[in-house]
């Protein structure tokens, strides 16, 4: 059923890979073969998915890689462009970033993994489409054939590119950032999913920012800073004693070792509600919901996706309007007062507009000095020179940190973070937390975050709100 | 596919002045020159009629020729050029402006207003927009109040169409909300967030209304429903010399050029960077 898997390893060593003049990533050496998968640990903005590009043959215009990167004895940098191209799919494929995007939205799965049998193989309708059931039957899905990618959730998804990638018959899987935006379960899903594709023989290459996954698939881990790997060994190595300074605190950082937390006593109440119930549709997400936020504590959120944790947070900032029940804000405080931090730290600014141009619009409404903001970004090591950027130029971590101090401009009494962490690394994680824990210490904010990451909500939370599925 | 290390890739700064732009912008400014400067340096009346001149080849007398009357090709042609391509942009104006706020409105304030502005734009959409020329020009034939206002009406809705739908897309967008939690208010939003992102595409469809109006005017000229004769307008002045075709080709042919080399100048000067 699975095509034969014919390479053996997947060599990389002296890999650079250069914009004009500039080297972004240097000496990147690993080896990856049957039944010892690697694994990438790093910032956005380390370099790790530049080599996942590398190897792929699929760096953006502009970059070139040199060095040395052989599947068996092919050399992947050598070839030409339709070489390059020749092999994506059938001998390399890419499990994508949030594969709910990658899919196409207008077909049923069963034509987007029949049509590879069909067009790809050059078999039969009734040959492939017999090879894409069993295709899609051994990833669990053998029953859903019939549906379209927005009927599934983002496991599953995840699991028909798996499935795509099979019936390709690709031998390496370069999975990027395969569990982003996934909750703990679902996440566990897939990252066994990837264990069974190593089982299997397939040659794979994980670029992740998220430790867990990194420790449940085994196998080597390489930790990338600044466009070098800094440290590369077995992975119970790495994660039991790292050498590089900068992969102990990537290690250190993971939320279950984060020192326990301890707030003053909160104050008075900020923003409460009574009652709240919302549907969508048919489906209740909540129903007689209380909820109450005080000066000076941090309430969590937690539940699995698409449970309404969101919508929660949005009801209090006055975005959605609740079916029923009441929101009340202490009175005689500003709106402005009320913020909210975004997942996706780019889509929270405009991305026409420089860094300088949102903020130097938003000094001036609210007739406050450069100073102040200048004084915010050394404190969060913002660097002047990001003010001139867009924010597609500038990294996740970098940028919520921005949204942050902009947040605090304002002066809020009450933040609400809707998974202002998933997307950035531990480091970056643990940094953004230090900064908002600071604010709520010192002037008496009340954040409601609202996350999927349970070990996170328990070391930081002075309260948890568990929502049901 | 997104890169995640988007910092460590230089920022470029992408040319502006693209090769085919600067073609157009070019093109654009000589033709400019011609038709304001044209009709001032060639003093010579564009009805003035020489019957000896008659089909005059382009030469030291008459430096383009002169038409079957013996009129200055010359000075007909910069006049034609000015009537019809300030025609032309005064049309567009006229039906850029109404159609834009009315999409920004439609898209921000959504409702009963959405609605209503759909409906008048979907019927005006049924109508074709030549009828509506012509019904129009029944009123005043040969003259330009109808033919403009005529040409306004069916190109607003474009306008207005496009608007409604990509300034709806970005109001939908988180970075709009951010802006609304932060205190900016509709104005705000409406001039620095949405503006920005659409105006490529306005400018793109501004350029293609353009070439549009300069096209029905000649037409409507050439079928003798829009300006009359003498007026020097390139559509009728094509009709006119049509009959002496196989004495004058040039004649023709030069109207025609003009036209052509207007549109072409929009059409590079408006090009997307990716084209």
């Amino acid at each position: 059923m699975n095509a034969p898997v014919r390479f053996q390893s997947l060599t990389v060593s002296g890999l650079e890979i250069r914009a004009g003049n500039t080297t972004i990533v240097r000496d990147v050496a690993f080896t990856l073969s049957h039944g010892r998968p690697v694994t990438l640990l790093g910032a956005s903005g380390s370099g790790k998915s530049l080599v996942a590009h590398a190897i792929m043959g699929s760096l953006p215009s502009g970059l070139s890689a040199r060095g040395i990167v052989k599947l068996d004895d092919d050399d992947l940098l050598a070839g030409s462009p339709t070489q390059t191209r020749a092999r994506w799919g059938r001998t390399i494929a890419i499990l994508p970033q949030e594969p709910w995007l990658a899919l196409d939205p207008t077909m049923r799965i069963e034509g987007q993994v029949g049509e590879i049998h069909r067009y790809l193989h050059g078999l039969g309708p009734a040959e492939a489409g017999k090879s894409m059931r069993d295709d899609l039957a051994e990833v669990g899905l053998g029953d859903r054939t019939k549906a379209y990618p927005h009927e599934l959730s983002g496991g599953m998804c995840q699991r028909v590119a798996i499935a795509a990638t099979h019936a390709a018959g690709a031998s390496l899987l370069i999975a990027d950032e395969p569990t982003k935006g996934l909750d703990a379960a679902l996440r566990d899903g897939v990252v066994d999913r990837l264990r069974e594709e190593v089982d299997q023989g397939r040659l794979l290459l994980t670029i992740t920012h998220d430790i867990e996954v990194a420790a449940a698939l085994g196998g080597m881990i390489g930790v990338m800073l600044d466009g070098s790997l800094v440290e590369f060994g077995p992975a119970d190595e790495v994660l039991d004693n790292p050498q590089h300074e900068y992969a102990r605190a990537l290690i250190a950082a993971n939320p279950t070792r984060w020192p326990a937390l301890a707030l003053p006593t909160a104050g008075e109440p900020i923003v409460s509600a009574t009652g709240l119930s919302k549907r969508f549709g048919e489906r209740v997400l909540f129903d007689g919901f209380d909820i109450a936020v005080r000066r000076g504590e941090i309430v969590a959120i937690v539940g699995p996706s698409g449970c309404g944790k969101t919508t929660i947070g949005n009801i209090l900032l006055g975005l959605v309007r609740p079916d029923s029940g009441e929101v009340q804000r202490s009175p005689g405080i500003a709106a402005t007062r009320f913020q909210k931090l975004y997942q996706d730290p780019p889509a929270a600014f405009a991305p026409h507009q420089t860094l300088r141009q949102s903020f130097g619009d938003l000094l001036r409404l609210h007739c406050l000095a450069w100073a102040q903001a200048e004084a915010s970004m050394r404190r969060f090591g913002l660097g002047q020179e990001l003010l001139d950027r867009r924010p597609g130029e500038v990294s996740g971590g970098e940028l919520q940190r921005f949204a942050i101090l902009r947040a605090l401009l304002l002066d809020p009494v009450f933040l609400f973070a809707d998974e202002a962490t998933s997307r950035l690394d531990p480091v970056t994680q643990k940094e953004v937390f230090a900064i908002l824990i600071e604010a709520v210490r010192e002037r008496g904010l009340g954040l409601l975050m609202v996350t999927h990451e349970a070990a996170l909500a328990e070391k930081i939370a002075s309260r948890i709100l568990k929502l049901p599925a | 596919m997104s890169i995640a290390d988007a910092t460590l890739i230089p920022t470029t700064k992408r040319a502006w002045l693209t090769p085919a732009r600067t073609t157009g912008l070019v093109l654009l400014g000589l033709l400019a020159l011609f038709a304001l400067l044209g009709p001032l340096l060639v003093s010579v009346d564009p009805t003035e009629q020489d019957f000896a001149a008659s089909l005059a080849s382009p030469g030291s007398d008459y430096w383009l020729g002169a038409d079957h009357y013996g009129r200055s090709m010359l000075a007909r042609l910069s006049h034609g050029a000015r009537l019809s391509f300030g025609m032309a942009l005064l049309t567009v104006a006229t039906a850029a402006v109404p159609g834009i706020l009315l999409g920004l409105l439609s898209a921000w304030r959504g409702g009963w207003l959405e609605r209503l502005l759909e409906l008048v734009s979907t019927v005006l959409l049924a109508l074709p927009g030549l009828l509506l020329v012509l019904i129009l020009l029944a009123f005043a034939p040969g003259t330009f109040g109808p033919l403009y206002l005529g040409l306004a009406l069916t190109l607003w809705i474009e306008f207005y169409r496009v608007t409604r739908v990509t300034a709806a897309g970005v109001l939908k967008q988180t970075h709009v909300e951010a802006a609304r939690l932060l205190g900016f208010g509709t104005g705000y939003i409406l001039r620095s967030l949405v503006l920005p992102e659409i105006r490529p595409i306005l400018i793109t469809l501004a350029a293609f209304a353009m070439s549009t109006a300069i096209i029905a005017i000649s037409t409507l000229s050439a079928i003798s429903v829009g300006l009359r004769p003498p007026t020097p307008e390139l559509g009728a002045m094509i009709v006119e010399l049509l009959p002496y075709y196989a004495e004058a080709p040039l004649h023709v042919l030069m109207p025609g050029i003009l036209i052509f080399l207007l549109v072409l100048g929009l059409q590079l000067a408006t090009r997307s960077d990716l084209g």
